[in-house]
């Protein structure tokens, strides 16, 4: 690869110019995607996207630069602009990286059905079928609106400590956003499904069923919904609600850097403080994941954009905060090592710490068990709006699919039951977790530039005892 | 640059496309990020990149071409693959040129700064002077250079500089502010006024309560204002009605907002964001979206334009119609008269995380982040932690009482997408919820 040439160049130049480390990162990454709007190919992309991000540390302080043009002379230019950028800089409190090991190793993500075999058309009929059908339920859907996109990214990273990791990552992600209507009223709701691998990952998904029974339930709800009941009861969610709760209330308060305070003007900061390790947050039934590791999950990675090798980490362990999400720079401050949570977007951005596949750890109950223990309350199988504050402490989810729950037995559909609580409400609430474990994909937003990075959302249904809902 | 967009064009028709367009865009940008007081990173751009939009027998494709060495290859790569696509039967061409832009030059000063660092601390500092005690934040200069040819006849070149700085601040862990700075011209672009501002509002959020639920007279700061007047301009991007994401839709001609709103979008005018044209090479111009309450035009590029029998409005995307900068019509009233009308209300400085239950309905929920105060004739009595804004956008346009005479120019990560220009606010009767424990 001439490229790897370059950027190992880019490596040895930027240590020839004063940097106390250096590192250089190569990507490629081959995207095609198309939008399917009410039955009307309307936006076929194809991109071939490539370049080289340098990011050093010179006396102190972190520089980085970033160009798409692939020569010697300008990928010399690029590392003098992150030197620059370092050496200019009125930082007085010097950074440092925590201490890790070095690689020189190759992974891949193995494809049954490569992407690139694959022709568009064949994509655009797959997704087509999905829209007939939804056509043929004999249902309102006024709007329809489903977009396929792969990825396939190559990339090769060198740092001044000797590591040298190529990777190729193959990436599938399908998102449809559905309106239907009934008698003057309307249900809206989007799905959001990824794939590490190649085409196989289509038939993984069942498209077909999925979207053709949310398009069913939201015609159900509009013709049969009633107003969800207001007080304090037993709530069941479903795996895309523990799934987000996850992301949102576990994954991000738990990233080192917006504890630290250097997403605080974007993201955010976090409830929680670098002294909260060990304090309780939830039930002792609480167990939050977050692990790069997934077979198939959108966000799998073997090592990170730092030449960290990826783990699992327990973000909470039995309701205690149990590890912060680090990076290099974080766990240096933090006095201890990364695990492997470092992530860009592409070349042009550095890497910061990121969440990748996070979800709810699955126990032993199945859905049965959850509802036979609600006298009186709701089963909130899937949400549509949600918001939570920049700490990560208030959040809000609003029911696109749920039902009422009446001894045991799921009874007619609810529309818009909102719980609005707590992060630490939320989790106490717990009492029950299910085993049916699923995941959904997401984008998730960081950094500025903004970084909108695959992530994985996780979780299995689970019981919540004696929540406020309205 | 030119000689590179029209090697694309050239390269395209001869493979028998209809229309195409190249952009060849070079960004120069550079940036500073900011927390705890003290720089953590800097951030420098040197990147050149052709977007192209290929049409084929009515089968259209996008792309953005990284390695300019090998253009033609990419072209034909992307023609094979335009040719095996599906037509678009509601594609309308592309914009007919030439055209004739208005002359827009980059500031000397802004393109000759080589390090914002200055501006960084003129942030810090002022945002301490006010009580802060830790500040986080980006400066950025931007600085971009295009050369656009089009299959009809469109050539246009536009160098486009501005300066941007965004500071949050904090007096303690419940007490935030923000702060922007923006501008064209180095002369325009005062870093420490919004660091002042963002202390100011910090120092004030000291000590905050658990907000009460309710509905209240809110005054909207132009920061959280900026987020929903954001939120309507980009709701009226024809192709995003088309798309069901608008609560916008069969509302030409009709109420959306009170009378004392009247939004325009103008890429043609000086903001952080201006441009000579849109990506069909479309010449930028004023659009008056909402006049006086009442819903004029949607966001038009050739194709939408046809569908929705209107003109292009200057707005084409490569796929879909974006606003370019947003101006709201001041009102009459003085900052200090909006606060005084309020004898018991909110105060709202910054919001995030707008999301809808339904887009074609617009019930919304936003979550106000840094200073959220309690306001009586004008006083602040109390600072409000954990509240949210859980309402409808429409609602809350018609119910807008009052505007200040000053706007001032608004962008900011994820909320404010593109430049708004907008004053202070007075809302009526906003519905206010907040968490259980």
């Amino acid at each position: 690869m001439a490229d790897a040439d370059l950027v190992d160049l880019a490596v040895d130049v930027a240590r020839s110019k004063g940097a106390t480390y250096a590192e250089a990162r190569y990507e490629r990454q081959a995207q095609e995607s198309f939008i399917l709007k009410n039955g009307v190919l309307d936006a076929l992309y194809s991109g071939d996207d490539q370049g080289i991000g340098v990011r050093v540390l010179v006396d102190g302080a972190l520089g980085f630069a970033a160009t798409n043009l692939l020569t010697k002379a300008d990928v010399r230019a690029t590392v003098d602009a992150a030197v620059k950028g370092a050496k200019t800089s009125r930082r007085k409190t010097p950074i440092a990286f925590a201490q890790e090991d070095s690689f020189v190793t190759n992974w891949s993500v193995p494809e049954v059905k490569r992407l690139a075999d694959v022709p568009v058309e064949a994509k655009v009929a797959e997704i087509q079928a999905v829209d007939r059908e939804v056509m043929g339920l004999g249902i309102k859907v006024p709007a329809r609106y489903f977009q396929l996109a792969s990825n396939r990214i190559e990339k090769y990273f060198a740092n001044s400590e000797g590591s040298r990791i190529r990777s190729y990552s193959p990436r599938l992600r399908f998102f449809y956003f559905l309106t239907v209507g009934h008698d003057g009223d309307v249900e809206q709701t989007y799905r959001n499904y990824g794939w590490s691998g190649g085409w196989e990952g289509i038939r993984a998904w069942d498209l077909r069923n999925r979207v053709l029974e949310e398009a069913r339930s939201m015609k159900r709800s509009l013709k049969e919904g009633r107003k969800s009941p207001e007080g304090k009861m037993d709530l069941i969610v479903g795996p895309q609600v523990s799934g987000i709760a996850a992301h949102e209330s576990c994954g991000h308060p738990t990233e080192a850097d917006r504890v630290l305070g250097r997403e605080a003007s974007q993201a955010g900061k976090s409830f929680l403080t670098p002294e909260s390790l060990g304090t309780r947050v939830g039930s002792d039934l609480v167990n939050v994941v977050d692990d790069p590791t997934v077979e198939h999950a959108i966000a799998f990675y073997l090592y990170d954009d730092e030449g960290v090798k990826a783990r699992r980490r327990y973000l909470y362990k039995n309701g205690r905060v149990n590890e912060f999400l680090q990076n290099r720079e974080t766990a240096a401050v933090l006095g201890t090592r990364s695990n492997g949570a470092a992530r860009a977007v592409n070349y042009n951005v550095e890497a910061i710490v990121r969440m990748a596949n996070t979800f709810v750890e699955p126990q032993d109950h199945r859905l049965e068990e959850l509802l036979e223990g609600v006298k009186f309350g709701v089963y909130m199988k899937s949400f549509m709006e949600w918001n939570i504050d920049d700490k990560r402490f208030n959040a809000k989810y609003a029911g696109r699919e749920a039902y009422l729950v009446e001894d045991g037995q799921i009874k007619h559909p609810v529309r818009k039951t909102v719980i609005e609580l707590t992060t630490p409400a939320f989790w106490s609430a717990v009492d029950a977790v299910g085993k049916d474990l699923e995941f959904e994909a997401g984008f998730c937003g960081k950094s500025d530039p903004g970084q909108a990075l695959d992530a994985s959302l996780g979780g299995p249904s689970m019981r919540l005892r004696n929540v406020y809902l309205r | 640059m030119e000689d590179l967009a029209s090697r694309i064009v050239k390269k395209a028709l001869a493979l028998g496309c209809q229309d195409a367009v190249a952009d060849v865009v070079t960004n120069r940008s550079y940036q500073i990020r900011f927390a705890r007081n003290e720089p953590v990173i800097s951030n420098r751009w040197r990147e050149t990149t052709a977007s192209a939009f290929l049409v084929h027998s009515r089968r259209v494709l996008a792309s953005d071409i990284k390695d300019l060495t090998r253009t033609d290859e990419a072209v034909e790569r992307l023609v094979k693959i335009a040719k095996a696509s599906q037509e678009n039967p509601e594609y309308a061409g592309i914009a007919r040129g030439p055209f004739s832009y208005a002359r827009m030059a980059p500031d000397k000063k802004v393109l000759a700064l080589e390090d914002g660092s200055d501006h960084v601390d003129a942030a810090i500092h002022g945002a301490l002077e006010m009580g802060a005690t830790e500040c986080a934040g980006s400066f950025w200069k931007y600085e971009e250079e295009h050369a656009l040819v089009t299959s009809n006849g469109v050539r246009g070149r536009d160098h486009r500089a501005s300066l941007y700085l965004s500071i949050r601040a904090l007096a303690s862990p419940e007490a935030s502010g923000h702060g922007i700075a923006a501008g064209t011209r180095l002369s325009q672009f005062d870093p420490a006024r919004a660091g002042r501002k963002a202390g100011r509002v910090a120092s004030l959020a000291k000590s905050p309560k658990l907000g009460t639920p309710g509905k209240y007279a809110v005054v909207l700061d132009p920061l959280i204002f900026g987020a929903l007047t954001d939120q309507v301009a980009n709701g009226l991007g024809a192709w995003t009605v088309q798309a069901g994401l608008s609560p916008f839709g069969k509302k030409i001609g009709k109420r959306v907002a009170s009378a004392a709103v009247t939004i325009v979008d103008d890429g043609s005018s000086d903001s952080i964001a201006r441009k000579r044209f849109d990506a069909e090479g479309v010449p930028t111009r004023r659009n008056v979206l909402i006049q006086k309450g009442v819903l004029r035009t949607y966001l038009h590029n050739t194709t939408t334009a046809k569908r929705f029998k209107a003109r292009t409005t200057g707005n084409a995307g490569l796929v879909s119609p974006q606003p370019h900068a947003v101006f709201l019509k001041p009102g009459d009233w003085s900052k200090d008269e909006i606060f005084e009308e309020v004898t018991d209300g909110l105060w709202l400085t910054n919001t995030w995380y707008t999301r809808y239950q339904a887009y074609v309905t617009g019930d919304l929920s936003t979550i106000p982040r840094d200073g959220i105060f309690r306001i009586r004739k004008g006083e602040v009595v109390e600072s409000w932690k954990g509240i949210r804004v859980t309402d409808n956008l429409i609602r809350l346009m018609k119910n807008v009482v009052a505007l200040s005479d000053a706007p001032e120019q608004m962008m900011w990560w994820g909320e404010v997408s593109v430049p708004n220009f907008v004053p202070y606010a007075l809302v009526k009767d906003v519905n206010i919820t907040t968490s259980a424990e």
